[in-house]
C-alpha cells in the first residue's frame, strides 16, 4: 500500500501539485490519467522520490518515504520497478546485461542463476532469441517489454509505469497493458500506471485516479468513470471522435 | 555570483555523491576496466600523433630561434626535453584529452540523463552518481600519468626525427642535449600535474552531464561548457601547481 497525503508541489511559481491525497492498492493496476501537463508525472516521479515535494507525506506501508535519508531511500528503492516512457534501457548494455543490472548489484546469485532469472524474465514478457541484441536493435514494443522484465528481475513490490504506451501502436499496447496486469496479479505487486490512454484505462483500470492542472478531481474504477457526473473528466474521457459518438448513441 | 557558488555547491555535493561507499566493489571493478580501455587506451593514438608533431615543431623552432655560433647545437635537445617535460606532455595533451575524453564522459552522462537511464539507476537504489563517474575518475587518474610518459617519449623522439631530418642538429647532439643536466624531479613535477588535469577533466565534465536538463541540444552545450571549463581550469591550475613546485 502506497498513500499520498497531502502532497504540494511548484517549480518556481508553477503550482504542479496541489493538496493531494490518495492511497494505492497491492494487487492491483492503479492508474493516474489526466490530461498532458496535468501533473501526473511528476506526482509519479514525487512518489518514487525523484522529485522532492515541497510538503506531504509520502508512504510506503508504514515508512515515510519522503523523510528517509538517501541510504535508508536506496533501500526502499531496492522493491521498486520502474517502466519509463522511453524505456530507459542502458545503451552500452545488450538485452540480457540491462535485465541482469538489478542482479549484478544486489545479489550474490551465481552467473548461472542470474542467467536463468534473467531468461525467465525475458520468456515472462515474450522476448525470446533477443539476449544478445542492443536496445537500439529492438523495436518500440520490445524495449517497453524488456524494461519491464528488467523491472521484475528483483520480485519487487512496487511497479511504476510512466507512459507505457506511448509510441505503440493499438494492438502492441494493448498487450504491454495486459502483461503488467498480469504480472500485477502474479506477484501481488502495488502498481502504479501513468496515462492518458483511454484503451488503457477501460482495459487495466482496477483503481483509477483523475488530476487536473495538480489537483485530484476523481477517484474510482473503469466501470463507473463511464458514468461520472464530474464535467472535466467526462471531457476527458469522451474527447475523441469514437468516444463521443458512442455516448451520444447511449452506449 | 549567487549562481556561480550555487554551482559549486552543486559540483561539491556530486563529489560527495561519487565518493560514497560504493554497491558493489566488483562491479565497480570490472567497471573502472572498461572505462582505462574506453578513456585511456583510445587516447594513446591521439597522444602520439599530437605529441610526435609537437616535438618535431619545437625541435625546430628551438634551432630557428638559436641559430648563433654561441650557442652548442645540444642546447636544441635541451630545450625540447624541458618544453616537453615541463609543458607539453601534461598542460597541452591535458587540453587535448579535454577536448576528447571531456566532451566524451559530458555526452555519454548527459545522454543517459536526458532518456531517464540515469532516473532508472537511482529507482533501482543505485548511487548512479559513483557509478556512473568514479569508475571514469580512477580510470583517467589511473591512466593519464602512462598517456603522459608516452607523450614525453613520442615528443623527444618526433624532435630527433624532425631534426636530424632536416639537417639542424646531428643525432649526437640531440642524444647528448636530451642527456645534458637532466633534472628527475621535472618528471614528478609533470606527473603531478597529470594527475591534478585528469581530476579536473573528469570531474567537471561528469558534472557537466550529470546536471543536464533538457534535451539533445541542451546536451551539446553541456559537452561544450564541460570542455570549455575545464581548459581554463587546466590553465588556472597549471600556474597554481607550476608555482607551489617549482618555486
Amino acid at each position: 500500500m502506497i498513500r499520498v497525503i497531502n502532497v504540494n508541489k511548484s517549480f518556481d511559481d508553477n503550482k504542479v501539485l496541489d493538496n493531494v491525497s490518495v492511497s494505492f492498492e497491492p494487487g492491483k493496476t492503479n492508474l493516474i490519467i489526466g490530461r498532458s501537463g496535468s501533473g501526473k508525472t511528476v506526482l509519479l516521479k514525487a512518489i518514487v522520490g525523484l522529485h522532492d515535494i515541497d510538503s506531504g507525506e509520502i508512504w510506503y506501508e508504514n515508512v515515510l518515504f519522503n523523510k528517509l535519508g538517501f541510504e535508508e531511500m536506496k533501500e526502499i528503492r531496492k522493491e521498486m520497478g520502474m517502466l519509463f516512457q522511453g524505456s530507459a534501457l542502458f545503451d552500452s548494455l545488450t538485452v540480457e546485461q540491462n535485465v541482469r543490472f538489478p542482479l549484478d548489484m544486489f545479489t550474490k546469485k551465481s552467473m548461472e542463476e542470474k542467467t536463468d532469472r534473467v531468461n525467465f524474465c525475458l520468456n515472462r514478457v515474450n522476448i525470446i532469441n533477443a539476449n544478445r541484441l542492443f536496445p537500439s536493435e529492438l523495436s518500440g514494443g520490445m524495449k517497453k517489454s524488456v524494461a519491464i522484465a528488467r523491472a521484475i528481475s528483483l520480485n519487487p513490490k512496487y511497479l511504476f509505469c510512466d507512459e507505457p504506451n506511448s509510441g505503440l501502436d493499438p494492438l502492441t499496447a494493448i498487450l504491454i497493458d495486459e502483461l503488467i496486469k498480469e504480472l500485477t496479479e502474479e506477484y501481488s505487486m502495488t502498481t502504479i500506471v501513468n496515462t492518458h490512454d483511454m484503451n488503457s484505462v477501460m482495459e487495466i483500470g482496477e483503481k483509477i485516479v483523475f488530476i487536473n492542472e495538480g489537483v485530484l478531481c476523481w477517484e474510482g474504477n473503469k466501470d463507473e468513470i463511464l458514468k461520472s457526473d464530474c464535467a472535466i473528466l467526462n471531457d476527458f474521457v469522451f474527447a475523441n471522435a469514437l468516444a463521443k459518438q458512442l455516448r451520444a448513441s447511449g452506449r | 555570483m549567487l549562481k556561480f557558488l550555487a554551482k559549486l555547491g552543486l559540483y561539491f555535493t556530486l563529489l560527495k555523491k561519487v565518493f560514497s561507499r560504493p554497491e558493489k566493489p566488483s562491479v565497480y571493478y570490472k567497471q573502472t576496466l572498461h572505462e582505462i580501455v574506453s578513456l585511456g587506451l583510445n587516447s594513446i593514438g591521439i597522444v602520439m600523433v599530437v605529441s610526435f608533431f609537437m616535438g618535431a615543431v619545437i625541435t625546430l623552432q628551438t634551432a630557428y630561434n638559436t641559430e648563433n655560433p654561441i650557442y652548442p647545437t645540444y642546447l636544441i635537445g635541451l630545450g625540447t626535453r624541458d618544453s616537453i617535460l615541463l609543458e607539453f606532455s601534461s598542460t597541452i595533451v591535458a587540453l587535448i584529452l579535454a577536448g576528447k575524453v571531456g566532451s566524451n564522459i559530458a555526452s555519454e552522462i548527459g545522454t543517459m540523463r536526458v532518456t531517464e537511464q540515469i532516473d532508472a539507476l537511482e529507482i533501482m537504489g543505485v548511487n548512479s552518481a559513483s557509478y556512473l563517474i568514479l569508475p571514469k575518475m580512477i580510470a583517467t587518474l589511473i591512466f593519464n600519468p602512462f598517456l603522459t610518459i608516452i607523450s614525453i617519449n613520442v615528443g623527444i623522439l618526433g624532435g630527433w626525427l624532425a631534426g636530424t631530418m632536416a639537417g639542424v642538429i646531428t643525432s649526437e647532439d640531440y642524444i647528448y642535449g636530451i642527456q645534458y643536466a637532466f633534472i628527475p624531479y621535472y618528471i614528478t613535477y609533470s606527473l603531478i600535474k597529470t594527475v591534478f588535469f585528469a581530476f579536473i577533466i573528469t570531474s567537471v565534465s561528469a558534472f557537466h552531464g550529470y546536471y543536464v536538463d533538457g534535451g539533445s541540444l541542451e546536451v551539446g552545450r553541456a559537452s561544450t561548457k564541460a570542455v570549455v571549463h575545464s581548459s581554463i581550469l587546466i590553465l588556472l591550475f597549471n600556474v597554481i601547481l607550476t608555482q607551489l613546485l617549482l618555486s
